[in-house]
């Protein structure tokens, strides 16, 4: 298959680092650390070590832990393997044996209480180094260019790059033990896989993600659009006429091999999972989210109905709850990926994490990661940078209706006010309207962005 | 059947044997501070059907309900449990279809036992920890005996009998209420107890029932050992003996008293993860000569529980002055909602960490988490939670033996998770404000007053939100189609080909 402009090759990529003028004038700390990718690469480094011996520092002197309780899950999974037992022995591990066998070292014992916790802390390490790689993935697909637009300067690259690497929120959560990070990596490698026309490559990420995670699955309809005969085939072919000529030109050899090779991948880690862990690894990876009560309090729009409909299941009439993936499919697989994916490959993605996320019947704020790597794809030229205004309000709203809803949410968990109504239900239904609006936002912009406006 | 009365005095308080008159099958004394206990033996065709089908099919069947009164006793009747309704229970061999029936019977005795099967809504109980223990352990909150008292009423008393019913009835005022039945000895045996407090000496017994009455002293006969109880009085069984004959022995107790109080209270704000707080009057332990260490065993109903994992790591238990979980029943759903839960609940053992020897107060700390409970008018429900037992476990000394003593009570759910050679060193619960040895926690739930929106708006805010994003991809769609949007090279490149 040939391939259009592999990355490296691309005669419109700029070979190395001319810094633009207005950023050597700048002799700031800030314009040194994005000129060198040394400095901002060891910079997002220390920020995670001296954050992960703060980490130890105050597991070993205080009650309140900064480990995640998640990474208490993965590494008793992670000791249970080491005995040559399953990871769903440990109540609550709802994650592919991938994660606990990751994670084996963790288990490792020396004897000497100060090797055990570096062994102990050998999983954060492995989570923080995935967020630099994701990081420097981002870096990479910024500078190939998102869709059609121009590549950009590496200086430029990695200040947008910082947003994810220098990121506090996106360093503590991986820092504590949250698996995220893995998500972030391999949700940049297989953008960059696909970008980079290594659709083999794409094929084996996105199998392997939805074995992961199950979401990203939302990602194979925007790719396979996007991937049309025209990107990936190289020829500029005129547009068929007749309907079955289109319906046929659509099956493009690496369409059918993204299929393939994802599908294979996925299915073969399934079955392999299933013939060592039997039935409680699909129960715990895949049917807990089908059957589980979401009754917990969340952001999502969904939860107080979701409540009140598992306490009474006789009772209410019309189930929203058994309809409530029709929008949120409906966006995130459907309309975005038709709409957006082949103006702008990056943008689609972001726009169906956050679709994805906010119609979700449950998001807790780890969802938030989720979009978070792709963040940085979209801003450079979004209107939410152009207009200043705009920019603040939207980040306002989003963290002031956050805010609102944690504040319903702590008076609920720790001074037992009961504020499910109206107070929690009405500030998470406020949060999904700041939701919806940025996403629209974001969506307009893939216009402004095109100069087609 | 057969039947022992027994009162029990105080160390220094005793009946001298011409206060008590026995005149044929009466006997009657003065006013006494005692505690009094009952313990009536039947055999199996002696009970209604029901029961008697019940107990053919069960291998072991323990009942113990605890009043939530708090109550005084004395030694050796120091055992104590939670306050209500406990089951522990081992079925028969091939007995599904009248295990099937157990709680239903549970039900038609006690009133509100609200158990579906044993196999729904019973825990089991570890076997590779100690052989003594039953299969299954099941636990109800149960405010009452008046149900027991007007079904016992009903079955075992002949109408034309008013002494029978009266008797019944005195159980209104009973602290405590043990039913045992296993199929080695075949009986079924029922004991009560009523608290210290002022009682008249009084008992009588009916035809063809041997009927025993102590009255007895707590003492310290010369010949006693460091690990055993003395009791001292007079002993007479009714429509035999004349005049009571006076008794003294000695033997090594399970249950012992610690001599000292706790108190049990929630943390406020209780939010969703209250905290038991236990203040314990002193930290000095009751035996210097052994190794002992405090404990609390918890009743959980399935409203709350304790999250295993959190008691793990050493500075966390430290900081709440709790040594470690000990035990929990399995299994513990640490997501479910209290609405779709089969179990009764859990059961908890927690070590407790005194932070000194000396006789100071202290407190220890149990965290403890609420499930999502069913919406209610007015936005709160409560939940009962029962106070806990606490006990000081000591280990007797090496080649310590405990016969089978008259006044012994087994099956309590904490004495299966310790060793043979473990004395039990009760600490008395002490009732804050009221009587009751019960907590309730308020707990926020959904506001039934304020739901009828919460359907129709959610669905109008999901479609608006839907509508908006909809309405920009149309806007896109409608200027740039479906497909890539050119740069104006690339259109200028396209208009020239």
């Amino acid at each position: 298959m040939a391939k259009l402009t592999p990355v490296g090759t691309s005669p419109r990529a700029p070979k190395s680092i001319p810094a633009a003028p207005s950023q050597s004038s700048q002799s700031s700390l800030a314009s040194a650390i994005f000129q060198r990718p040394l400095s901002l690469y060891l910079s997002a480094a220390l920020f995670r070590i001296v954050l992960i011996l703060y980490g130890l520092w105050q597991d070993a002197n205080s009650p309140i832990k900064y480990t995640d309780i998640d990474y208490l899950v993965f590494t008793d999974a992670a000791r249970f393997v080491a005995r040559g037992q399953s990871p769903y022995a440990r109540e609550t591990y709802r994650y592919t044996p991938v994660l606990a066998w990751l994670l084996l070292p963790t288990a490792y014992q020396t004897g000497s209480p100060f090797w055990d916790a570096v062994w102990f802390s050998s999983g954060k390490v492995l989570f923080a180094a995935a967020d630099l790689v994701a990081g420097w993935l981002l870096e990479r697909v910024l500078i190939m260019g998102r869709g059609d637009a121009r590549p950009m300067d590496v200086p430029t690259a990695r200040k947008f790059a910082a947003i994810w690497l220098l990121n506090p929120m996106v360093a503590t959560i991986s820092t504590r033990g949250s698996s995220e990070g893995l998500l972030g990596v391999l949700v940049m490698a297989l953008l960059w896989a696909v970008m980079a026309r290594q659709v083999t490559l794409a094929g084996l990420l996105l199998g392997f993600g939805v074995h992961f995670k199950i979401y990203p699955f939302i990602y194979a309809p925007a790719i396979v659009w996007w991937m049309d005969r025209e990107r990936i085939a190289g020829s500029d072919a005129v547009a068929p006429t007749k309907v079955l000529n289109r319906i046929m030109g659509f099956f493009t050899p690496s369409r059918i091999r993204l299929a393939a090779v994802s599908l294979a991948t996925f299915m073969g880690l399934n079955i392999t999972m299933f013939n060592i862990y039997g039935a409680p690894f699909l129960t715990h990876t895949y049917l807990h989210h089908v059957t589980r009560i979401d009754h917990r309090h969340n952001f999502s729009p969904y939860n107080t109905q979701l409540y009140l409909a598992s306490a009474f299941p006789d009772l209410s009439a019309l189930r929203i709850e058994s309809v409530a993936f029709l929008p949120q499919l409906i966006l995130a697989c459907v309309l975005i990926p038709l709409v957006v994916a082949k103006k702008d490959l990056p943008t689609a993605m972001l726009a169906q994490t956050f679709a994805f996320a906010t119609f979700n019947k449950v998001c807790t704020s780890q969802y938030f990661l989720w979009y978070m790597i792709l963040l940085p794809l979209y801003l450079p030229g979004s209107s939410f940078l152009k207009t200043k205004r705009l920019g603040v309000s939207a980040l306002t709203l989003w963290v002031a209706s956050q805010g609102l809803w944690l504040q319903q949410g702590y008076e609920l968990e720790f001074l037992g006010r009961s504020t499910f109504l109206p107070g929690l239900w009405l500030a998470s239904l406020g949060f999904f309207l700041v939701n919806c609006w940025i996403l629209g936002i974001i969506i307009g912009d893939v216009l402004i962005r095109s100069k087609v406006s | 059947m057969r039947e022992r009365i027994t009162f029990i005095q105080k160390l220094g308080d005793s009946l001298e044997p011409s206060a008590l008159t026995v005149s044929g099958r009466d006997l009657n004394g003065p006013n006494v501070r005692a505690v009094r206990e009952d313990k009536l033996t039947f055999s199996l065709d002696e009970l209604p059907s029901e029961l008697h089908t019940l107990l053919k099919a069960s291998h072991e069947l323990h009942i113990r309900w605890v009043s939530p009164v708090a109550y005084e006793t004395v030694s050796p009747l120091l055992a104590r449990l939670p306050p209500g309704f406990h089951l522990f229970y081992t079925p028969g061999q091939g007995t599904d279809v009248a295990s099937h029936k157990l709680c239903s019977t549970l039900q038609d005795v006690f009133g509100s036992i609200t158990c579906s099967t044993p196999a729904e809504s019973f825990t089991s109980l570890p076997v590779d920890r100690f052989s003594h223990a039953t299969a299954s352990q099941y636990y109800q909150p149960l405010g009452s005996l008046s149900h027991f008292i007007r079904y016992a009423k009903g079955q075992l008393c002949p109408a034309s009998d008013s002494s029978c019913a009266a008797r019944l009835d005195g159980l209104t005022g009973a602290s405590s209420l043990d039913v045992s039945y296993d199929t080695i000895s075949h009986a079924l045996k029922i004991t009560a107890l009523w608290p210290y407090q002022s009682q008249p000496v009084r008992a009588m017994s009916r035809p063809r029932v041997r009927t025993e009455v102590g009255v007895l002293s707590a003492e310290k006969p010369p010949t006693m050992k460091d690990h055993e109880l003395g009791i001292a009085g007079l002993l007479t069984v009714l429509g035999q003996d004349a005049k009571p004959s006076a008794t003294m022995f000695a033997f090594a107790s399970r249950h012992r008293d610690a001599e000292s109080g706790f108190s049990a209270t929630f943390l406020t704000p209780t939010g969703l993860h209250p905290t038991l707080q236990i203040r314990l009057e002193s930290s000095k332990p009751p035996s210097t000569s052994t190794y002992c260490s405090p404990h609390a065993y918890l009743i959980l109903p399935n409203t709350i529980f304790a999250d295993k994992y959190q008691f793990s790591d050493d500075l966390f238990l430290a900081s709440k002055n709790l040594t470690a979980l000990r035990f929990i029943s399995q299994p513990v759903d640490l997501e479910a909602p209290a609405y779709v839960m089969k179990p009764w609940g859990s059961a908890v053992l927690v070590e407790l960490a005194p932070p000194s020897k000396s006789p100071q107060p202290w407190t220890a700390e149990i965290p403890l988490h609420l499930r999502y409970l069913s919406p209610a008018h007015g936005g709160y429900a409560g939940v009962q939670v029962p106070h806990p037992a606490v006990f000081w476990a000591c280990t007797a000394e090496e080649g310590t033996k405990f016969p089978n003593n008259p006044f012994e009570r087994v099956n309590l759910g904490y004495d299966g998770l310790f060793g043979p050679r473990t004395v039990f060193w009760h600490v008395e619960p002490r009732a804050q404000g009221g009587e009751r040895l019960v907590s309730t926690v308020k707990v926020p739930v959904l506001d039934l007053n304020r739901m009828e929106w919460v359907n129709v708006g959610t669905a109008v805010t999901v479609l608006l939100g839907f509508a908006w994003v909809v309405w920009k991809l149309l806007g896109v769609y409608r200027k740039a189609g479906h497909g890539r949007v050119l740069t104006k090279e690339a259109k200028k490149e396209k208009k020239r080909q």
